[in-house]
């Protein structure tokens, strides 16, 4: 199967849901879904690509929005779905029925970008301190993190 | 009845910080959990202050033993986004040392599973041969642990006819030790009556739970980056997948021990065919608005790295996901139904990572954001008085 067939694929199954198919390398496809068809667009790529592996969920952060992309890969190819989600309601649909492995990525965006997960089957934190400050999100573009002026004890 | 028990963060049989919450129902685990981020960094903030150049420094220490697979991922990826070429010499020399990493890393967790086996001459076998590989890197890269071999648009060092040389006459030695470790692996009967049927992954489990690398490939799925997404000179290469159908850890030895033999045919051939010309390309410091997904399979799996440029000398976002993370579900799963006797070996058997897999959050120190020193008297003197204040309670609760 190589990058035309998989994209002739994806196009026949998801019609209009799925949005801006590019192929910038070999072995390389990003197209783009609405929030609402997320969970369909990934049961798809399970059923019909046989993309039972995702890699990894990366969160960015575009200022208005978050554009999580949600890396799939097959013996043939690495297809990366995206998808956008408003910073101020920052809800996604958690892709646990479909792929069981995802959960602990979900986890990271939850830390790391304050999203909500809805139906996660495990929301604790994942990766932050338990006694970490709420309403702080690392990788948000807004959040700096200052490191306190180093005291010397004895020093001046 | 039930006892919960907490392994690690610190533990004898952990040689990293992580933290496994285990219930047991007699001596049978009934449910594992796992708790993160004990060896975080802020890595992926920090990546997007500094440039291209300094971020390869930056991913070098990601991990220590699998130094180089993070700056290739790393590497390979910014020249996609500044639309350069690596040339070929480069290339090799690369791929070289990605395998000669390949083969110190499975060589050091060969011995990490004899130990936790109690084979405890097989340990101290195999770190002896490791010491063959890790004087071959240093004589190739001037490093024994983070090469800096890697540069954006190439390699840092060539490789001259001595070197060439020493390197393939070292490889006689290691292939004779490996094929006597084949033989101890599957012959041995104590050493096999220990990890056979120990931390069971069946294939489907496996492949529901995402797992890479040695641990699913031991479970009879042959996915491998290497051949399903050929980068630097992969598809060049002469080499087989190693898979076994055992699904458990002497099927983990199995696959990481013939692995071993695939390397070293790989080292021979990218020696004996080492082509001539510049081994790197100047980079531009910019790249422009693009993002790529860089694909990379590490000694312990797939290791993937996300990076989006927004036309500035620094990456917008750097997303790296390490093989042992992607690990971690299948692990649980393995746990589950094994004596506690298994779960250093059950553990060790995905070659975990930790400081791999947590590279995430800016460190912050304690609940106010301080960071203070404190010397000995004053910590006694306060932990005097905090009890002082606190007397111990009765009915003291577990921490869970």
């Amino acid at each position: 199967m190589n990058d035309l067939e998989i994209i002739g694929i994806i196009k026949d199954g998801l019609k209009e849901k799925a949005l801006d198919i590019q192929n910038p390398a070999a072995r390389r496809i990003f197209f783009r879904t609405d929030i609402a068809h997320l969970r369909e667009a990934a049961r798809f790529l399970k059923e019909k690509l046989g993309c039972d592996y995702l890699a990894t969920i990366s969160g960015v952060d575009k200022g208005e929005n978050f554009e999580i992309i949600y890396h799939f890969a097959n013996q043939f190819a690495c297809i990366n779905l995206r998808t956008l989600t408003l910073r101020s309601l920052p809800h996604i649909p958690s892709i646990c029925p479909e792929i069981p492995g995802a959960v602990l990525y979900e986890r990271e965006l939850q830390d790391m970008f304050g999203m909500v997960v809805d139906g996660i089957p495990d929301p604790r934190p994942l990766v932050l301190p338990d006694d970490w400050p709420a309403n702080n999100f690392p990788l948000r573009k807004d959040w700096k993190f200052e490191r306190p002026p180093e005291k010397i004890p004895g020093g001046k | 009845m039930e006892f919960k028990v907490p392994i690690g963060p610190q533990h004898p049989a952990l040689k990293e910080p992580i933290s496994l919450r285990m219930t047991f129902e007699g001596e049978v685990i009934k449910h594992a959990d796992v708790r993160l981020g004990y060896n975080h960094r802020g890595m992926e903030k920090l990546a997007e202050e500094k440039t291209f150049i300094q971020n390869l420094y930056l991913t070098e220490r990601i991990c220590g033993i699998c130094s180089h697979s993070h700056t290739t991922c790393f590497a390979q990826g910014v020249e996609k986004l500044m639309e350069i070429e690596a040339p070929k010499r480069g290339l090799y020399i690369r791929t070289l040392t990605a395998e000669l990493e390949r083969v110190h890393s499975h060589l050091l967790w060969l011995g990490v599973a004899g130990h936790e086996a109690g084979f405890d001459t097989f340990f101290m076998y195999t770190w002896r041969d490791r010491e063959v590989v890790m004087d071959i890197l240093e004589t190739l890269s001037g490093n024994r642990v983070h090469y800096a071999i890697n540069t954006i648009g190439g390699v840092r060092r060539d490789i001259d006819e001595v070197q060439r040389k020493k390197i393939l006459d070292s490889l006689d030695l290691l292939i004779k030790r490996t094929n006597y470790y084949t033989d101890i692996g599957v012959n041995e009967p104590t050493f096999v009556a220990r990890i056979a049927g120990v931390g069971k992954l069946p294939r489907e489990t496996g492949i529901a739970l995402c797992a890479v690398g040695p641990t699913i490939r031991a479970s009879g799925v042959a996915q491998d980056v290497r051949k399903d997404d050929p980068y630097a000179v992969y598809s060049e290469l002469p080499f087989d997948v190693c898979t076994a159908d055992s699904c458990d850890v002497l099927g983990r030895v199995v696959v990481r021990v013939k692995e071993l033999l695939e390397s070293y045919k790989m080292i021979e051939y990218l020696l004996k065919n080492l082509p001539t010309g510049p081994i790197s390309v100047k980079a531009p410091r910019k790249a422009k608005e693009n993002e790529v997904v860089s694909r990379y399979e590490a000694p312990r799996g797939e290791n993937m790295h996300y990076i989006k440029s927004n036309g500035s000398d620094k990456p917008e976002r750097l997303k790296v996901r390490a093989p042992t993370l992607a690990n971690y579900p299948a692990t649980l799963e393995m746990l589950k139904d094994g004596f506690i006797a298994d779960i250093p070996l059950i553990f060790a058997a995905i070659d975990p990572c930790i400081c791999c897999a947590e590279r995430v959050v800016q460190m912050v120190d304690g609940r106010n954001g301080e960071e203070k020193i404190v010397t000995l008297a004053e910590l006694r003197r306060y932990s005097i008085d905090y009890y002082k204040k606190n007397p111990i309670r009765k009915e003291a609760e577990w921490p869970f």
